[in-house]
């Protein structure tokens, strides 16, 4: 049987999940000896195979309309679906952002912060993707295991993607579930 | 008893227990929020759910009482799968997001019950409309976003404190809780206890001071006695590293049962008063940090040379028996100064000592009286601002057919309450207690045979202190138609005939006595001797052991006379600035002692933070100073304490 194909991307997050996932130390080498990891943010390869995945995992929440891509890319070349860490389960820390309208956050942010001058202004490139409410991955495409946690622990990484890896459903419970 | 089923155990329970208490019983878990054990059942959050045979639906465990022969189900799929659909729905409608929560970690229950469920995400996401946060009080905020409408707050405002400040406007999703009608809680009728913010299951009520500082998994937990009145409430003290992060009423201590005022629970916290750290002694017109032996030695010989000019000693009621035990050795029964005395100065307890050696024997109740009474006459007492912990046992008690009966000349807190404010003219006090008992007997109801005219005295009463005859007699017929009156007085406001005549009252409607004391240790001092009224009487030196009491400017003015002053003290004050010599002692959180409140209940204060190595404890500083003037002190406060007859007996 052949290695369990694995790809991350990441979104409206900090990084802080894939820092954890790193965490695990030398037992990523194990994973690596487990399952053949594909595209990440950070490794050279940067979108999962068209061929299609195994598991797909996903940091961050859907803020704007390149994370919504993002997320439609991975649930359609991934088998199953994994939100890691707070942001990508419940919206986490920038959907703080949702209790003001999205203009109100683009004004604050380019305008009034203290550090801009006079010259401020909100980007209105029709390149650049544009600012949604932010959302749980699972607003925007099903998702079939939640790994909660900010970030969650390199434990609890390791045991899932390990699960994974063999072909099992993790469940989390007890000391691996975690919110915050 | 009845016997019931839950989970194929047989659970064997007095009538009236409920499904939730019963499978607590046997050691079954079922998860709650809304529901608390010292809160009546509420049946809000409905996470309790059980199945009960012969139930069409699931039932509210919490609320449904056991019956003979029920069979409960605690776990089902039908049942986790409605837990689930509750905390879903409860996750749904305010902002529960757990990273920037200051109770996420271990102190949530909301938390806890979705990781009890392995509830990893949240099936239905929240709507995103900001709630708003009320910060206007100064000890916790209100923070809406996290409530959960449980309303153990409100029940705690009322069932537990009796003061009704918090309530709820609206219905359904839209359902808020608000102080009064609706204003912020900073100008509302709060009284400040922080009851609903021990009783909060999630991040709604928030205490400022111990707020994102640590959890009950990182914390300390240890019990003491609060020293701020004669109450004595138990305290659980939470400390991290050293540092006080909060209090909160001990659930366990048998005076309050987990109450306890803004007095025990804030104030602490919210002391900034600057702390002593070194013996200093006044060099050159300043005072100069020193060692101990120094300190003490210059101290010593202060107290030697006053031999001629008189020694006043004075002691705080906040110093633990202990203390006051050996410091009335030192200054009354081996220097010999005529004025030893307390903070309190006998001013509540010295008509009672008085009595107790008139009448040979206690005559006071006990504080659990306030629990099982009908009917209260409060007189002079304002335990609205003192004391207030008794305060909040009468009004809890408003939602049972209880009557209220305020008696004094002044405004009082509670008279608003009253089911009979009787407001009687200056000085006419004794009159209308006299009318009382003249009434009481105009009822029939005297158990003390009367002698005179019922009728006339009534009316002489009320013509003479201004309170009309119909008031007088509705009082009366209010306190002995009622089971286990009690009287609630003031010392401080009455005299020997009024002490005699509230004794009268007292045997004629078979109510207790039962009397507010002061200080933490007024009524050890009492025993102590140490209830003189302070004068320093020419007096040219004076030791103060003042500990963590703030001093009164009453004292500081009278002490600014003498020319040596000794000062036993934990903070900085105007007093310290004043004085020659001082010497830092411990505060009342880290020191072990013993404390007897009003009810002569005999209590224990435990240290739960450490003093620095350079702050002495009052024991150690007064038989240190001892030493240095050749005097032994004797360890033999217990028996010291039972020499002289007491108002109440004083008991462990």
């Amino acid at each position: 049987m052949s290695k369990p194909k694995v790809a991350s991307d990441w979104m409206a997050g900090c990084a802080g999940c894939h820092m954890s996932l790193l965490d695990m130390d030398e037992r990523i080498a194990k994973i690596v000896e487990l399952v053949d990891l594909r595209s990440t943010p950070i490794t050279d390869l940067k979108h999962p195979d068209e061929s299609g995945v195994d598991v797909g995992i996903l940091e961050g929440g859907i803020n704007n309309t390149s994370n919504e891509e993002v997320a439609k890319m991975m649930r359609k070349r991934c088998k199953i679906l994994v939100a890691l860490g707070d942001c990508a389960v419940f919206g986490g820390v920038p959907a703080m952002r949702n209790f003001f309208t999205i203009e109100e956050t683009l004004r604050r942010a380019y305008v009034e912060t203290e550090s801009t001058d006079a010259e401020g202004k909100i980007p209105d490139d029709p390149e650049l993707a544009r600012p949604t409410r932010v959302r749980a991955v699972h607003e925007v495409v099903p998702v079939d295991i939640f790994v909660p946690g900010c970030p969650p622990d390199a434990d609890t990484i390791f045991y899932v993607l390990s699960e994974l890896a063999q072909g099992r459903k993790p469940v989390l419970k007890d000391d691996k579930l975690h919110w915050h | 008893m009845i016997t019931l089923t839950i989970d194929d155990q047989k659970v064997e329970v007095p009538e009236g227990t409920t499904v939730l208490n019963a499978a607590r019983k046997a050691g079954i878990h079922i998860p709650t929020l809304c529901d608390h054990p010292h809160l009546k059942p509420y049946g809000g959050c409905r996470l309790c759910m059980v199945e009960i045979e012969g139930f069409r639906t699931l039932q509210a465990s919490c609320t449904i009482p056991a019956t003979n022969n029920m069979v409960v189900r605690t776990t089902s799929d039908q049942i986790r799968k409605a837990r689930k659909f509750v905390l879903t729905l409860i996750f749904s409608e305010r902002n529960h997001f757990c990273p920037y929560c200051q109770v996420s970690g271990s102190d949530c229950e909301l938390q806890n019950a979705a990781y009890g469920e392995g509830m990893t995400h949240w099936p239905l996401q929240p709507n995103w409309q900001p709630y708003p946060v009320d910060a206007s009080h100064p000890y916790f905020i209100l923070e809406h976003n996290r409530c959960i409408l449980c309303r153990r707050c409100i029940r705690a405002c009322s069932e537990l404190v009796g003061a009704n400040t918090l309530g709820v406007e609206e219905r359904g999703a839209k359902t808020f809780v608000i102080a009064d009608l609706n204003v912020p809680l900073g100008e509302s009728s709060c009284v400040s206890c922080g009851m609903c913010v021990q009783v909060c299951p999630t991040g709604a009520l928030i205490d400022r001071r111990s707020a994102y500082r640590g959890q009950n998994t990182t914390v300390d937990h240890l019990q003491t006695i609060c020293a701020g009145c004669s109450v004595g409430c138990g305290l659980d003290i939470l400390t991290r590293d050293q540092q006080l992060i909060r209090i909160d009423g001990n659930w366990d201590a048998p005076v309050n049962q987990g109450v306890t005022c803004k007095v025990g629970r804030f104030y602490p916290a919210f002391d900034d008063r600057e702390r002593l750290k070194t013996p200093l002694v006044r060099k050159n017109g300043a005072l100069q940090p020193v060692s101990w032996e120094e300190a003490l030695m210059t101290a010593a010989q202060k107290i030697k040379a006053a031999s001629g000019h008189g020694l006043a000693a004075l002691a705080s009621t906040r110093l633990p028996v202990e203390s006051l035990h050996l410091f009335r050795q030192l200054f009354l029964d081996d220097l010999h100064s005529e004025m030893v005395t307390s903070t309190e100065e006998g001013s509540r307890t010295a008509i009672l000592s008085r009595w107790a050696e008139k009448l040979g024997k206690p005559f006071e109740g006990k504080v659990e009286r306030m629990h099982e009474a009908g009917a209260f006459l409060v007189m002079g007492a304002d335990l609205v601002n003192e004391h207030e912990v008794l305060g909040f046992f009468i009004r809890r008690r408003f939602p049972e057919p209880i009557k209220l009966i305020v008696v004094d000349e002044n405004e009082n807190g509670l008279g608003d309450l009253a089911h009979c404010a009787l407001t009687p003219q200056k000085k006419t006090q004794a009159t209308l207690l006299r009318g009382l008992i003249a009434a009481v007997a105009k009822l029939g109801q005297n158990q003390v045979a009367f002698n005179g005219q019922p009728d006339e005295e009534v009316l002489k009463a009320s013509s003479a202190c201004g309170v009309a005859s119909d008031l007088i007699l509705e009082a009366a017929y209010q306190l002995t138609n009622s089971e286990s009156p009690l009287i609630v007085y003031d010392p401080a406001t009455i005299d020997d005939e009024i002490m005699q005549l509230l004794l009268d009252l007292s045997q004629t409607t078979g109510s207790a006595l039962l009397s507010v004391k002061g200080g933490a240790n007024a009524l050890a001092a009492a025993q102590l001797g140490l209830d003189k009224p302070f004068k320093l009487n020419g007096s040219q030196v004076a030791y103060v052991a003042i500990g963590d009491e703030e001093p009164k400017e009453k004292f500081i003015q009278q002490l600014e006379k003498c020319s040596s002053l000794i000062v036993q003290a934990s903070y900085h004050s105007r007093l310290t600035a004043m004085a020659d010599v001082v010497l830092p002692v411990v505060n009342w959180l880290e020191q072990d002692g013993h404390y007897i409140n009003l009810e002569g209940r005999m209590q224990t204060a435990t240290q739960v933070l450490k003093p620095a190595d350079s702050i002495w404890t009052n024991e150690a500083v007064l038989t240190a100073l001892a030493e240095k003037l050749d005097v032994n002190l004797a360890n033999d406060w217990e028996s010291t304490l039972s020499k002289r007859p007491s108002p109440v007996s004083i008991a462990a």
